[in-house]
């Protein structure tokens, strides 16, 4: 099938876009930067968190080492993206950022501009080579805390898994982080799967589903699907996205039950976290990516000034989502057996006791978060 | 075989009397075999689901949601049915239902509230109107292409594909667009977006005299032109199993009461005691389903009983004729296209308001599906050939096995291939059919 | 010569008169200063090789080619064609060669295709334009019966009749058939060959572009020759034998220039 596969023109809006942003932070130091160019492989312009924070963090820093930021969109396409890899490399990239649209399609471009000696950071999402330095958020992490936010909420009944596409390892990583939080909160032995009830365990799965392109709109109908199949008898939502939360939430809307049946998400959009300040989504799991974007550049920059993969370590200030592990680089074995080097930062729970954080950091303004919430409802809408 | 053109089909005097085989009790009765066929083969997926699903897929609270599902690619596909039948294509409307979505959410979520603030009473239909406007003039745009500078549609849908996604994320800068106005939700159906259970019945009687006064008005006129007349016995079948059909619908619609939850609110909002078993309020006819049986009801009336309809078939069957029986066909395509554009808007605001939300990514693969449905529903590509039921029932045909599959804990990839192997068995059924018939 | 058609050519004036007409495509002059007129209730025939330009000839008064230069008078009055539009409010009507019929639907539908009849809510009235489609067959062609099934299902002749029915019903005066009978078997052509002498006998000018010879005897009162996009002459079909339209149509030579040896070597 061959959805947006052609998005050729999204570019053009990026590139438009990265050109009116993040020139204010003109404090050049005069840091290790040097004159190196990094080059970022943006796979999808179209998912609202990359422009808004992402790009202008990597800009700021790249700005604040003095190194150079150029970028391309492969528009969802794993081959545009194989060509924008060689794209980069030929307007003289030293270093290489590359948010894969497939983990696996991408590694003739990786192997490419290492023979060239070009490093290559795989930003946020994995490359299965270890010729490809892995930056992201702990993904199992952030399964994790979706499940026990629910779990807190929820510790017995019925579940239903919202999961995204089946072509991105996100997916499944999202999905087993959940998995093990539930079975390590509740003590069954799982799998937690419609086909195999566990018997003696309190949590059920009662529907589960992959989302074609993480819509909202399917995963609207899926949760359509499974409330009719339980006959509503479905007491939490573990849905990996914001966006497929709020179908998710209109699904339940429809039936009355919004702010009964406690939602998971991530990704801290805007309407998300209106949600969680309204009642209806329980948990926003947020991943700082502002700080993803800060650690990118300067990862970068290091690989492009010669450093060692293994001598890779992080300066800047990370705040909460510093990683667990320390600011060095650690050895990171991926579900393919490859060992990589990695940095994980650590992703936050947001729920309503918390929305100040996303608030403080202006990742989003106090209009947006509290658009029909009743005032002194909760802590971060007074 | 009957295209849209041939309503008043009667039995042609030169004929031998009918035999009583089940194709010349069709043809007495003057049916679509293609749409009967289709028909059938919906109970077949309705029933296997039914069994697969322990029983749950036939119960009213299903093919409630299933009405729902249905409607924004089924509002979509009675447009592409009219364009196809002129041998173009649109490969853009999942964009366009993206970009009218996202227009319309900042309209009523950002623009109209800086001037009027939130909720006012008129800004779903300001937001519906410009949104309207906008998917007619995108069409208008596209079919000037495809009519007065000879592009192939192929080529600019395609093009009209990359072009509007990428708009529409660029005028929101990819952020997902939420809530949408309180009124305009209720185009989305949900919990308050349905008719109530008295005017479903109500519709349903208006229907049913409908019907009746269809058929008894085709008597007179035919009488009036001293035509032979359908046999009366025909004519009765027809009127009671159509009245029996929409009665059928409305109770099975009614039977899905409103869910306990909503209920209680209810009580609570008009001060009735919440009884112990439950209050039994039938959600009635949801909004969007209400709005695809009336564009259904508009398509056909322009594919069958107005000149421009009556020209797009022509057009379809021999370009080259209708040129030179002095229609304007270039104009007609362009109008094609502007009305698949106002349908796309249409589809838009009911996706975005059930959603209660526009994103950039909406409607990906909404085209395939669209274009699907229309062709699942015995509109040829070679052009000239197609109905609006028959697309309207195509969707429903997808729509039953993607919604049952879920039912059934199929999962998506498993879903995709279903849903591609019917499309072509579908098709190729249908040239099977029309070879024999030749 | 019929005493009829003597009477018509002399004591009438013209349905149409084409004057000079000039058409070129690039440098090529397709129709070359040619000058042919019509009477009511006439058989005109014209005659030519492939390329002779009797086809872009005729365009020029169905509207569907603008000619260069020359004069087109209908009725007496100069008239301007541009589009077949124009030529149908003059009573022009045109039977293409390719039928120009829209096979997917029905033959009322195809009879009124573009004119279609309107009941007073501005919808179609299919029932009118049947009804209507029925006394003109029953006119034409009283074996027609096919009026709700898509023109596709019919046979050559009765797709003919369909395509004859479209011109006439509109009141046609000035009919033109290119090629009426080319794609049809004996005895549709013999039917269509009744239709147009039934036409004939209603008063319509006809310009026939024929291939076949016989159809051109058998059919037409005048016989208009061209050859390389010039006209070669027109001659009564009462004066001349096969043979000599026949040189006229290969040589170029009216019927006086016509040696024995340009006979030998047609028959040769």
């Amino acid at each position: 099938m061959f959805k947006s596969r052609l998005l050729v023109l999204l570019p053009v809006a990026a590139l438009a876009l990265s050109a009116c942003g993040g020139s204010d932070t003109g404090s050049a130091s005069p840091a290790a930067g040097g004159d190196y160019t990094i080059g970022v492989s943006w796979n999808n312009f179209n998912e609202p968190r990359w422009a808004k924070a992402d790009e202008p963090a990597i800009k700021a820093q790249l700005e604040a080492l003095g190194a150079k930021y150029i970028s391309t969109d492969a528009g969802s396409s794993a081959d545009q993206q194989l060509t924008d890899v060689e794209n980069l490399i030929t307007q003289g990239a030293d270093a290489l950022i590359i948010l894969a649209q497939d983990g696996t399609a991408i590694k003739p471009a990786v192997q490419s501009a290492t023979d060239q000696g070009i490093p290559v950071v795989a930003y946020d999402r994995l490359i299965e080579d270890p010729a490809a330095f892995y930056l992201t958020f702990d993904n199992v992490e952030v399964g994790r805390l979706q499940a026990q936010a629910i779990y807190e909420l929820v510790p017995e009944g019925n579940y239903v898994f919202i999961k995204g596409n089946q072509a991105d390892a996100n997916a499944d990583f999202l999905r087993g982080g959940q998995e093990e939080a539930l079975l390590a909160a509740s003590g069954c032995t799982g799998p937690l799967t419609p086909k195999n009830p566990d018997s003696g365990c309190a949590i059920k799965n009662v529907g589960e589903s992959y989302t074609d392109n993480w819509d909202p709109a399917t995963a609207q109908t899926n949760m359509e699907q499974f409330l009719t199949q339980n006959n509503n008898k479905v007491d939490a939502v573990v849905a990996s996205n914001d966006g497929m939360a709020g179908g998710v939430v209109a699904a339940l809307e429809a039936q009355g039950l919004a702010g009964q049946v406690p939602v998971s998400g991530q990704d801290g959009d805007a309407p998300a976290l209106n949600r969680v300040a309204l009642g209806t989504q329980a948990v926003d799991v947020w991943k700082n990516a502002f700080d993803l974007g800060t650690a990118a550049a300067e990862i970068a920059v290091q690989l492009a000034g010669g450093t060692a993969f293994q001598d890779v370590s992080i300066t800047a200030d990370l705040g909460d989502s510093a990683p667990a592990a320390g600011s060095d680089a650690q050895s990171f074995t991926t579900p393919g057996g490859v060992d990589v080097w990695s940095i994980i930062l650590t992703p936050v729970a947001i729920t309503q006791e918390n929305l100040n954080l996303p608030l403080d950091a202006g990742w989003i303004t106090e209009a947006e978060l509290c658009q029909g919430v009743k005032a002194g409802s909760v802590a971060a809408c007074p | 075989m009957s295209d849209a053109t041939t309503t008043d089909v009667q039995v042609d005097e030169g004929d031998k009397p009918q035999r009583r085989s089940p194709a010349g009790l069709l043809r007495s009765m003057e049916l679509d075999p293609r749409l009967f066929g289709m028909l059938i083969a919906l109970a077949v997926i309705w029933i296997v689901f039914n069994i697969w699903s322990d029983g749950t897929f036939l119960t009213p609270r299903n093919l409630w949601n299933l009405s729902v599902q249905t409607a924004v690619v089924g509002i979509m596909a009675t447009g592409m049915v009219m364009v196809i039948v002129t041998r173009n294509i649109d490969l853009s409307v999942g964009s366009m239902l993206a970009v009218i979505g996202m227009f319309m959410a900042l309209l009523q979520a950002e623009w109209l509230p800086q001037w009027f603030g939130f909720d006012q009473p008129y800004t779903w239909l300001i937001t519906l109107a410009a949104g309207i406007a906008l998917g007619a003039a995108i069409g208008a745009f596209q079919g000037s292409i495809v009519a007065y500078l000879g592009v192939p549609a192929f080529i600019v849908t395609l093009g009209g594909l990359l072009v509007w996604r990428g708009v529409a994320w660029w005028m929101a800068s990819g952020r997902t667009i939420a809530p949408m106005d309180t009124n305009f939700q209720l185009l989305g159906g949900g919990s308050r977006g349905t008719i109530g259970g008295t005017w479903t019945w109500v519709l349903a009687g208006i229907a049913c005299v409908g019907i009746v006064g269809l058929l008894i008005n085709g008597r007179r006129r035919r009488r009036k032109f001293e035509f032979t007349l359908r046999p009366v016995w025909a004519d009765v079948t027809i009127g009671l199993v159509g009245c029996t059909a929409v009665i059928a619908s409305a109770w099975v619609i009614n039977s899905y009461p409103m869910p306990p939850g909503l209920a209680r609110k209810y009580a609570e909002e008009n001060g009735i005691v919440y009884p112990e078993g439950g209050l039994n309020i039938p959600l009635g006819l949801a909004n969007p389903v209400l709005i695809l049986i009336v564009v259904g009801l508009i398509m056909t009336f322009v594919a069958t009983r107005v000149s421009f309809g009556r020209y797009v078939f022509a057009i379809g069957g021999n370009p080259e004729a209708a040129d030179l029986s002095g229609i304007k066909t270039r104009w007609t395509i362009v109008r094609v296209f502007m009305v698949m554009g106002i349908l796309v808007a249409i589809a838009a605001a009911v996706q975005t308001a059930r959603l209660n939300a526009a994103t950039s990514g909406l409607g990906q693969l909404a085209e395939l599906y669209t274009i699907a449905a229309a062709v699942i529903g015995g509109t040829s590509l070679a052009g000239g050939i197609g109905t609006i039921p028959g697309a309207m029932l195509g969707a429903l045909v997808a729509q039953s096995l993607q919604s049952g599959m879920v039912l059934i804990g199929v999962d998506a990839p498993v879903q995709d291939i279903v849903v591609g192997i019917v499309l072509v068995v579908a098709v190729a059924l249908d040239s099977l059919y029309r070879r024999r018939l030749k | 010569m019929t005493a009829e058609a003597a009477m018509s050519t002399e004591s009438l004036e013209p349905l149409v008169e084409l004057r000079d007409i000039r058409v070129a495509f690039g440098g090529v002059h397709a129709v070359d200063g040619v000058t042919v007129d019509l009477y009511p209730g006439e058989v005109v025939a014209l005659v030519g090789g492939n390329g002779a330009g009797k086809t872009t000839l005729i365009k020029t008064l169905s509207g569907a080619h603008k000619a260069d230069s020359g004069q087109i008078l209908v009725g007496g009055k100069p008239a301007t064609i541009n589009n077949p539009r124009d030529a149908q409010e003059l009573g022009v009507e045109t039977i293409y060669q390719t039928l120009a019929l829209a096979d997917n639907i029905n033959a009322p539908s195809n009879i009124f295709l573009g004119r279609e009849v309107r009941t007073r809510w501005h919808t179609l009235d299919d029932t009118a334009m049947e009804h209507a489609s029925r006394q003109l067959m029953g006119r034409l062609n009283p074996r027609f019966r096919n009026f709700t099934v898509p023109v596709s299902s019919l046979s050559g002749g009765q797709r003919q009749s369909v395509a004859i029915a479209r011109a006439v019903h509109f009141n046609a005066r000035i009919l033109i058939m290119d090629e009426p009978t080319a794609a049809l078997g004996p005895a549709e052509t013999e039917q269509v060959r009744d239709l147009i002498r039934q036409l004939k006998k209603e008063g319509i000018g006809i310009f026939l572009i024929s291939h076949d010879i016989h159809d051109v005897f058998d059919l037409s009162d005048r016989i208009s020759v061209m050859l390389q996009g010039k006209l070669v002459g027109t001659v009564n079909k009462s004066d001349v034998t096969m043979d000599e339209v026949l040189a006229m149509i290969i040589a170029g030579k009216r019927p006086g220039e016509v040696t024995e040896q340009d006979i030998e070597k047609l028959h040769g």
